[in-house]
């Protein structure tokens, strides 16, 4: 009968706490996309290519999250990108096809082989900036997706590399679950989130931003370009060649032609698309670029017969949010969160007026 | 073989030497931050625990008619609430009327009744009649909750202190463990230094030292063989005219430019003599040397506080991981760190734009901003580069007033190039004036003003 | 088993004695000049100008050694380098474009090779539409007003991207406007398919006359007529644009907007026009290359420009962006050393011609032919 106020207030704050936690968002963003997969197994009839698009989609925002690490924070522009996610699909591919390596051994041989790539790109960047940079890292993926093709005997060459499903979990090779990849991903998808969000908010960050905006500035408050350009180059590296290895044990299939400029290019969009130094952002765009298109548009059999309209769409999108929204799809969002806000007050203080009568 | 080793040993130790510094400052930085988490902590305990006492007595006082704040407060608070729901009420039935053309007097008489009905029923809730055996029950039951309250209360205050004490003494056990260890490594120091002899050195009160510094670009001598000391505790003043050389010789000494000839020596925060031409730009803040830009060199995308933070950046001791896992160190060195920026922006009374985005704010307030980012570094030298450049008289007269206090209450020396004669004039306590990148005076503000020379460099000359 | 001939080895060392005596000689003779940086360049380009004719040299013996006596292998390399000759012109053209819009709009364009893909296929379509309708024209004449229509519509298409898209845009930073031309390429390569159809569309030969024959250097070659006539195109194209660089007024204001386009456009120099121009000519140049290309792949397709478009971003970085000159230089370079390597290392020419550069690049970050911009602090 009497409301103890303080103790309401105590767990109304409790519940701020929660949902205003930083990491509230993530687990919410992997939370949904858990259920689109706990659905289908509940027997909802969602088809296998919309599950695939968000497999494949979340796989992306991984390698867009380390991206936007390297342009939004690091100021470095590189579209060296779909290389090393064809790197990690390849090391995967060979390791289990020829030595049934574990999987989990793999992802640590892809992050030292990250390390030891990001640093050579690293350094490439200490001596060429801006535009001739993203040039260059450009030949450096050109040149990879050469040796994609032409290694047969690593690569399979032009017909592309096939697991059939088989992966090395612990010791033996199994055939594995998609729906199990799929959770996986989620997870992983969740707690590289959380690392890109500590990575911006600790000096580290600060270290990319104030390099970014100024590198005489930077070294003068004892930033090391050296240290903080390569350190750019390998957590972005790791990313992508992380998302490469996830993206090969759900596929099971790589080809030379998936990992072009195209790739690269797809993937600045998204960052730029959704804002480059937001999560979120970063989450919105990669559905709008890649989610859109695989999840949503494939649905309808008019988009199926005619793909070209779905990559016109992709392009507009790209045109008009650089043209109308500098700052990304996020804050396109942001203001209209505030204005329908604002709206909805205004509307209720009429209905108030309209019910009770004007003040006075 | 072994001088070189000897070298290697020495600088091995030095560099211990300072983390083990940094250390002890960070325990002592950390230690209030803590105390004042716990007592935060137990202070809310606490009083949740009182509440929760009131709650149990409440219903005997009630019985018993004794009218304690709480009571009254709880009734009160009921009270307004049914006031609130029938003011309300009132409002709505008399605007439904005017938009009807009615009278509302007979809604308005029965919502009356009504609301007169619920505060009996509230008034019935908290006063019902009382009797003597209720007022027995209720102080003996009020003894007993308050007893327990009392007691549970001591020992909340009383695990709160020893807490306090244990993480004092902790804490104390640390720094005297570091002190320990930073004079056992210091005895070995002296070991080894003793064998070799002193690489350089510098008079007792002077901090940096140029020596015959030259510095040309293609043909042009931009700097041409200058020399002077900065003094420990001065404002020391470069003046010069246009393209004298004054940024050049900020940029030798802080490595962005390699000069061509000469030395440069410093005595850094930990009172050793180092050759600066040894050091790489991004070193030199790690000596006690900061400097600023002529144009702001603010990050945009950051509030004022995380722009200081910026500048701190050297002085962390966590890692790339610790920040990638956000360890408890980085957090606690987040707090400490926080706290310090805090109070260097009240200090120089910039606290109203703490949290503020620096996008917008006026060039005063971002000059000071860099400013007050210089402090957060703990440096020894404070090198600006025209700070007045840009701004009106108004803030010029603010901007001397802050390198002052700077000056005085942060123990620093300050090392100025400007142009405007007026704040030179008034803040430095030695100037030295150069034209082509040689020396022409050094003195007193008086000297350098009398200085024929230096009117003639200014004035073009006869 | 890679390197038998050992010609990898020859390289690698060449490579480490040319960086070994340039160190030394930084070290111990650059220190004395009076002028200490001018040194250093010149003794790096002498460097690499040894070093790349180092290659030549090996290529040279290394085809002389696998070739049967009979056949000269000075010959069979000149033919080689010949045969290069359409490849040369076509990446000349989309170069020049590709730098002219870097100067006037600091910005890399991307879809510099869609929009002359466009251009092909209006060629195409056109050229599909006089063999059925005026069956009298001859090849040559159909195929040289197409492809002048061709240019038209990629100049009228550059001239839209520049001024109604790029103008209006609200991010006007570099990294936003090759966002844009991006942008641009997913729309276009998604509109030519609904616009032009699914069919076959192919664009024939200039002329299909014998191949050219002559002796140079005591050496038999041959040349096609029609990478003949695309090389005269491509000349008599470049040398009206320099010309018209150095002497016109437009020329003048190109080259005022590309050192600064603030102070240029204070100045009086219309710069809206200037780099709405520049779009259009790069488009122009562009389309030429990509009709002059289009018989080698015998249709057009919408991945046609692509492999073009990467080369010439090599060759404007390898040739340095601030000049047109080096860019050139290097057009020349790249498909020859392609062509060549792909003697010596079949399938891995592309990447190793792309090492090289990033290489060249890694010592000379402004290009061959740029120069240091010194940094303010």
């Amino acid at each position: 009968m009497i409301c103890k106020n303080e103790v309401c207030n105590d767990r109304k704050a409790k519940i701020h706490q929660i949902t205003h936690h930083p990491y509230f968002g993530f687990f919410i963003i992997t939370f949904l996309m858990l259920m689109v997969q706990l659905l289908r197994v509940i027997g909802v009839p969602i088809s296998i290519t919309l599950l695939r698009a968000f497999g494949i989609t979340m796989i992306y925002i991984i390698v867009a999250l380390g991206f936007s690490i390297l342009l939004g924070y690091a100021g470095l522009a590189s579209l060296g990108t779909a290389g090393f996610v064809g790197i990690g699909t390849y090391l995967l591919g060979y390791f289990t096809k020829n030595f049934g390596l574990s999987i989990f051994l793999v992802i640590v041989i892809s992050i030292l082989g990250a390390i030891v790539i990001g640093g050579i790109v690293g350094f490439i960047s200490l001596r060429i900036e801006g535009m001739y940079l993203a040039i260059i890292t450009l030949g450096l993926s050109e040149i990879l997706n050469e040796v994609f093709k032409n290694a047969v005997s690593i690569t399979n060459g032009t017909n592309g590399l096939g697991l059939n499903g088989i992966l090395v979990i612990f010791k033996n090779p199994v055939v594995v679950n998609h729906n199990t990849i799929f959770i996986a991903t989620a997870i992983i998808m969740f707690f590289m989130m959380v690392l890109t969000l500590n990575i911006i908010k600790s000096p580290t960050g600060r270290a990319f931003l104030a390099m970014r905006n100024s590198t005489s500035a930077a070294q003068a408050m004892g930033i090391s370009i050296l240290k903080y350009r390569l350190l750019a180059f390998v957590v972005s590296t790791v990313y992508a060649m992380l998302a490469g290895v996830i993206y090969m044990s759900y596929i099971s299939f790589s080809i030379p032609t998936t990992w072009s400029l195209a790739f690269s290019l797809n993937i600045l969009a998204a960052v730029i698309v959704g804002g480059s130094q937001s999560i979120y952002g970063i989450v919105l765009g990669t559905f709008m670029i890649f989610g859109l298109n695989l999840g949503v548009l494939q649905q309808f059999s008019f988009f199926q017969n005619n793909p070209a309209i779905s990559v016109v769409f992709n392009g507009l999108l790209i045109i008009l949010v650089i043209m109308f929204y500098p700052g990304g799809l996020i804050r396109l969002v942001n203001t209209t969160y505030h204005k329908l806000k604002k709206i909805v007050l205004k509307l209720m203080t009429k209905w108030r007026v309209y019910r009770y009568g004007s003040d006075n | 073989m072994v001088p070189i080793i000897n070298e290697l040993l020495i600088t091995f130790h030095e560099k211990r030497i300072n983390s083990i510094k940094t250390k002890i400052n960070f325990n002592e930085n950390y230690l209030p931050i803590k105390l004042q988490n716990i007592t935060e902590k137990s202070e809310k305990k606490i009083k949740f625990l009182t509440l929760k006492a009131q709650e149990r007595i409440l219903p005997f006082e009630i019985a018993a008619g004794v009218e304690s704040d709480y009571l009254k407060g709880k009734y009160n608070f009921h009270l307004d609430k049914i006031n609130d729901k029938y003011y309300w009420k009132e409002r709505a039935v008399k605007a439904s009327a005017s938009r009807k053309n009615l009278d509302p007097k007979d809604q308005v008489q029965t919502l009356l009744e009504e609301k007169n009905l619920e505060i009996k029923k509230l008034n019935n809730i908290y006063f019902p009649a009382t009797s003597n055996d209720a007022k027995t029950e209720y102080n003996n039951q009020k003894a007993v909750i308050e007893n327990e309250l009392n007691s549970k209360v001591s020992l909340i205050t009383e695990t709160l202190n020893k807490k306090i004490a244990v993480t004092e003494a902790l804490t104390q056990s640390k720094i005297d463990k570091l002190i320990v260890a930073k004079a056992r490594l210091n005895e070995k120091l002296e070991k080894l230094t003793s064998k070799k002899e002193e690489r350089y050195s510098l008079d007792q009160d002077v901090v940096l030292s140029i020596k015959n510094l030259s510095m040309h670009f293609g043909g042009l001598k931009a700097v041409d063989n200058l020399s002077f000391d900065v003094k420990e505790g001065e404002i020391f003043g470069l003046i010069g005219p246009n393209g004298a050389g004054k940024t050049t010789v900020f940029n030798c000494i802080t490595r962005f430019y390699r000069p061509n000839s000469g030395e440069m020596y410093f005595k850094n925060i930990y009172g050793e003599v180092v050759h600066l031409n040894d050091k790489q730009v991004h070193n030199i803040i790690k000596e006690g040397i900061v400097r600023t830009f002529q144009n702001v060199e603010i990050v945009w995308e950051l509030n004022v506080v995380d722009n200081l933070l910026v500048a701190a950046h050297t002085i962390y001791r966590s890692g790339f991981f610790g920040h990638l896992l956000n360890s408890r160190l980085l957090r606690q060195e987040e707090k400490v760190m926080r706290k310090k920026a805090e109070q260097i922006l009240e200090d120089l009374s910039l606290g109203a734009y703490k949290y503020a985005y620096p996008l917008g704010l006026p060039y005063g307030i971002l000059k000071k901003i860099e400013l007050a980012r210089t402090l957060m570094a703990n440096p020894k030298l404070i090198i600006l580069d025209e700070p007045a450049a840009g701004l009106n008289d108004a803030e010029t007269d603010d901007l001397a007033k802050i390198i002052k206090k700077i000056q005085k209450d942060y123990n620093t020396t300050i090392f100025l190039v400007e142009h405007d004669m007026g704040l030179v004039m008034e803040i430095c306590d030695t100037v030295c004036a150069i034209s082509f990148g040689k020396k022409l005076a050094m003195g007193t503000p008086k000297e350098i003003q009398n200085s024929k020379i230096v009117q003639e460099a200014y004035l073009g000359g006869e | 088993m890679f390197d038998t001939t050992g010609f990898w080895r020859d390289i690698i060392l060449s490579v480490g004695i040319l960086f070994i005596i340039y160190t030394l000689l930084k070290i111990f003779v650059f220190k004395r000049f009076k002028n200490k940086d001018r040194a250093k360049e010149v003794g790096l380009n002498i460097a690499l100008v040894l070093g790349i004719m180092y290659l030549f040299l090996r290529i040279y013996i290394l085809i002389d050694f696998n070739l049967p006596d009979v056949i000269p292998a000075g010959n069979f390399m000149l033919s080689n380098i010949l045969n290069q000759t359409l490849q040369v012109s076509v990446l000349a053209l989309a170069t020049t474009g590709i730098v002219l819009i870097f100067k006037t709009s600091t910005t890399t364009n991307f879809a510099q090779g869609i929009i002359a893909t466009f251009g092909a296929f209006v060629a195409a379509k056109l050229i599909q539409n006089f063999t059925l309708n005026y069956t009298e024209m001859s090849v040559t004449t159909a195929v040289v007003l197409s492809m002048i229509a061709a240019a038209i519509t990629a100049f009228i298409i550059g001239i839209f991207v520049d001024s109604v898209i790029i103008r209006n845009s609200k991010d006007k930073t570099p990294v936003g406007k090759q966002m844009i031309t991006m942008g641009l390429v997913l729309v276009l390569s998604g509109a030519m398919p609904l616009i032009f159809g699914k069919i076959l569309l192919p664009i024939p030969k200039l002329s299909y006359a014998p191949n050219i024959q002559f002796t140079f250097l005591g050496a038999n070659l041959s040349i096609t007529v029609h990478a003949f006539y695309a090389l005269i195109i491509t000349v008599v194209l470049l040398t009206i644009l320099f010309t018209a660089l150095r002497f016109t007024k437009w020329g003048l204001g190109v080259r005022a907007t590309a050192s600064n386009e603030l102070v240029a456009s204070m100045m009086g120099v219309n710069t809206k026009i200037i780099t709405a121009m520049s779009w259009a000519i790069a488009g122009f140049l562009g389309a030429v290359a990509a009709v002059l290309l289009t018989p080698n792949a015998t249709n057009v397709s919408v991945g046609l420009m692509t492999p073009t478009q990467v080369n010439a971003f090599m060759a404007a970085i390898l040739g340095s962006f601030s000049s047109f000159l080096g860019p050139l230089v290097a057009t020349v370079l790249i498909p020859v050393l392609t062509g060549l390597l792909s003697l010596v290392v079949p399938l891995w020419q592309n990447a190793v011609v792309y090492l090289i550069i990033l290489a060249i690049v890694l010592v000379k970050p402004m290009g061959l032919f740029g120069k240091k911009v010194a940094k303010k602090v």
